[in-house]
């Protein structure tokens, strides 16, 4: 029977083990076979289960893999390499950026020899439009920029107006209107686009025609134009150019025989764009006069421009109020660009808005809107930037938020909020709000959100953190994991490393530091060569740090001495002078010291006592009398009252030979006569 | 007029060498076996000993795959694919606008590699320019030899201070 029984359940076996291989290639999420556990199960009981199961052969369904799928497998395999830099830079010692300065420098230069590429491209479209490529790729092709159409009519208008060249297309509509050929309200509508979108300033083509014409003619006076206005400019616009009193879309405005809806709501966004937020509103006015609606666009561009209407923060938060009163009114959705508005006005306003934005993200919450992270840029500057940081637990509530999901970016302000939210971190010195904020960062697509730039300042800050809270061992395993590969430190980075260094007496590590920050190109910062020599020449160490710590001191002294082309060379100062002596004694070089010793008559500095000890101390060690005899002329030359103890300590410790001795009587003289004309005048 | 009369007359006489002029040092001997002229292609003639040479010059043609390699890497010339010659001329372009475009920078013949549509084209640069310098024209290069090929174009450049000699002949 139990014979039987194994020679018939040894084929099932087979087709169950094959069974069984086939599950545990496969995922875990074949709901149908869950039966079969990959754990070893008695031999009755797969008898039994086979036996029933024989009947309904399951197919599990195709899986369908993205093209890309191999490709993002084979990438998870490959993590981040911690001394390479960023991707867009060559792998060679010399091409690679050592500091922030110099990488913003190289990607640049990139940039602008791509720039400089497709100027040639477009200056001479005829050599790159042959089609070689099969199929034909349309980025790689010169881009046909000219206008086509010649002649005046409301066909090559348009057309001026797709290939967005201001100045020609005004120049157009005007030739049209004085031949008496009415334009149609749509192509007037989309000038007007035009006209706004640039502020009646050039496209940034025409600029370049502009800027190879007359080289030194326009600079002169945008600059002038641009300073009485400044303020309006570098908060709202991003183009740059002012909204100039009856210009050609003002013009054109009010030449148009009919208006609709859109015209007014081009303009309004148009002048809050450029600067001239008074007379959007005096538009807004009109457009409701005129019982027009205004669309959500509209809406949000007022919304904005609400600080530079009102002063006083409770008047900016009626008319918040009064805009979104409107929208209902006119039955205009809300989106989640018109909340972000709604949020950023409140930062201006103080108390007002701290009390009002959390019913706003109600608000938000009810019409079911998703927030972005500029949502939560906002809030957390409410909250947390100003002067009175209140303990609040709106931070770790939207950082739960923000742990859930990758986000994608739906408004321009979204590109702060991993800066922000470190920053507020930081400020609350909450270590592990910043790991969770961490990897949220790395969490999906959210680490597109920073550039260069802000990965700098992010990281920098992160870092500032870590040495605060975190135990030695830790902060250097980042240290050494994130730089120089994902940032690059700052000034503050080091001095904070230094210091954590200091809490965890763990000084021995201070020559790498020091070989980073001249990597870095801090080696002629004052107060971080003051701080290293002030850490290294504290205590006394064992032998080897001594030397090691020497030659960071000779290091520094090269970095005084040596001057750069127009730098002016660094200047001692005297405790910098006695630390580098210490250390140099220390380490018994016995000659650099004494070097270092003349240097400060130049400066006109005196040395401290324990400097002169330490000298004297190396002196002896070296056995070196004739150093002792300088130290105690100079010590007298400079008039110390401790001529007197060197002086005897040189006698009593040393091996003086007759002239040495002689000439220690010299010195002594000197100082007993100028003694013996104080007592006189004394008398 | 002279000529043609002379050349007729010349056809008339039956040739032999010794029609020639022998005063004027000219001979045309008759060559029994094939002319065997030195080769000289790719080859660096031995001289005083104050030539430098780097190791891509100094060795000859026939050292290539025992001691050198290939300077332009494509799939064009193996049994049945085609586009060799289009590649050729392509590799002659390419490294006559490398040789202007980083003037003096060169330290060695430009590699080219083609991986399926990317052209990977690999330099080594002498360090005589300022990095930033080096990255404008590596942009530019970049992006025009892409427009101008109609295909992704990779430069990947390593420094070396100064031209590696290998011997000096």
């Amino acid at each position: 029977m139990a014979a039987r029984r194994l020679g018939g359940s040894s084929w099932q076996q087979m087709r169950l083990l094959s069974r069984r291989w086939c599950l545990q290639a496969g995922s875990a999420g074949k709901r149908e076979q869950n039966r079969y556990s990959s754990s070893s199960t008695a031999l009755e009981e797969t008898v039994e289960n086979s036996e029933v199961t024989r009947e309904e052969i399951v197919l599990p369904r195709r899986k369908t893999w993205d093209k890309l799928a191999v490709l993002q497998a084979l990438a998870s395999t490959v993590n981040r390499d911690p001394t390479a830099a960023h991707y867009m830079f060559q792998d060679d010692p010399f091409l690679m950026p050592r500091n922030t300065a110099s990488s913003r420098l190289l990607s640049l230069s990139k940039e602008s020899g791509r720039s400089a590429a497709k100027y040639i491209i477009k200056e001479f479209p005829q050599y790159f439009d042959k089609t070689i490529a099969e199929p034909n790729i349309p980025c790689l092709m010169p881009e046909n920029l000219t206008p086509q159409i010649e002649g005046v009519s409301e066909a090559a208008l348009k057309e001026r107006i797709h290939l967005r060249r201001v100045k020609a297309s005004v120049d157009l509509f005007d030739q049209l209107l004085q031949a008496g050929n009415p334009v149609s309200l749509e192509t007037t509508n989309s000038l007007l686009d035009l006209l706004c979108f640039y502020g009646d300033g050039e496209s940034a083509q025409e600029k370049q025609h502009e800027q190879k014409g007359d080289l030194e003619e326009p600079e002169g006076n945008a600059s002038e134009q641009k300073s009485p206005k400044r303020q309006f400019q570098k908060s709202l616009n991003s183009s740059g150019s002012r909204w100039r009193e009856n210009n050609n879309a003002e013009r054109i405005f009010k030449i148009m025989p009919e208006r609709n809806a859109h015209s007014y709501c081009t303009m309004i966004r148009g002048m809050v764009k450029h600067g001239a937020p008074a007379k959007a509103y005096d538009m807004f006015t009109d457009l409701l006069n005129e019982r027009h609606k205004a669309d959500v666009h509209t809406f949000n561009a007022l919304i904005t421009a609400v600080p530079y209407l009102k002063e006083k923060f409770a008047e900016r938060w009626v008319l918040v109020k009064d805009f979104l009163n409107h929208m209902v009114q006119q039955e205009v959705q809300p989106n989640v660009l018109t909340f972000n508005a709604v949020l950023k006005t409140l930062r201006r306003c103080g108390g007002v808005g701290r009390g009002v934005s959390l019913s706003v993200i109600k608000e938000m919450n009810a019409l079911d809107i998703e927030p972005s992270l500029a949502t939560y840029e906002h809030l957390l500057y409410i909250f947390y930037r100003s002067a009175e940081l209140r303990p609040s637990t709106i931070i770790t509530e939207i950082i739960e938020e923000v742990e859930k999901k990758s986000f994608t970016p739906q408004d321009p302000d979204d590109a702060n909020f991993f800066a922000t939210a470190m920053q507020a971190c930081c400020d609350l010195k909450d270590i592990k709000l910043a790991y969770r904020l961490n990897k949220s960062m790395e969490k999906g697509d959210n680490w597109k959100f920073l550039d260069m730039d802000r990965l700098n300042a992010y990281w920098s800050k992160f870092f500032s953190l870590l040495c605060m809270m975190e135990q030695i061992d830790v902060v250097l395993k980042w240290y050494k994991e994130m730089t120089p590969s994902l940032f690059y430190p700052s000034p503050r980075n080091m001095f904070d490393l230094l210091q954590a260094l200091d809490a965890a007496n763990h000084l021995e590590a201070i020559p790498s530091v020091w070989g980073d920050i001249k990597q870095l190109g801090f080696s002629r910062r004052q107060d971080l060569l003051e701080e290293l020599l002030s850490l290294m020449s504290r205590e006394q160490h064992p032998e080897e740090t001594q030397l090691a710590f020497a030659k960071c001191a000779e290091d520094i002294k090269a970095a005084h001495e040596q001057s750069g082309r127009d730098q002016a060379p660094l200047e001692w100062t005297g405790s910098a002078l006695g630390h580098v002596v210490m250390l140099f004694s220390r380490a018994g070089r016995t000659q650099d010291a004494w070097n270092m010793m003349e240097h400060f008559q130049k400066i006109n500095r005196i040395p401290t006592d324990q400097v002169m000890d330490e000298f004297l101390n190396c002196a002896k060690q070296t056995n070196c009398p004739d150093e002792a005899i300088k130290l105690v002329k100079l010590a007298a030359s400079f008039g110390l009252p401790s001529t007197l103890k060197l002086k005897s300590r040189t006698e009593q410790e040393f091996e003086l030979s007759e002239k040495q001795k002689k000439a220690l009587e010299s010195i002594q003289s000197d100082s007993d006569s100028s003694d013996s004309d104080s007592d006189s005048d004394r008398d | 007029m002279a000529a043609p009369v002379a050349a007729r007359a010349l056809r008339a006489v039956p040739w032999s060498r010794s029609c020639v002029p022998a005063a004027l040092g000219a001979r045309r001997d008759l060559h029994a076996t094939p002319a065997c002229l030195k080769t000289r292609a790719a080859r660096v003639r031995v001289g005083k000993g104050d030539k430098p040479v780097t190791y891509e010059k100094a060795h000859a043609p026939h050292y290539i795959a025992h001691r050198k390699g290939w300077l332009s890497l494509h799939t064009g010339n193996l049994a049945g694919e085609a586009g060799a010659a289009e590649r050729t001329v392509e590799d002659v372009f390419l490294r006559k606008f490398l040789y202007g475009t980083f003037p003096g920078c060169l330290a060695n013949e430009v590699v080219l590699k083609r991986r399926a549509n990317l052209l990977v084209v690999c330099l080594v640069l002498v360090q005589s320019l300022a990095p930033s310098k080096l990255y404008f024209l590596i942009g530019y290069a970049e992006t025009l030899l892409s427009h101008f090929y109609k295909c992704p174009v990779r430069l990947e450049v390593q420094t070396v201070p100064t031209k590696v000699i290998y011997k000096y002949l």
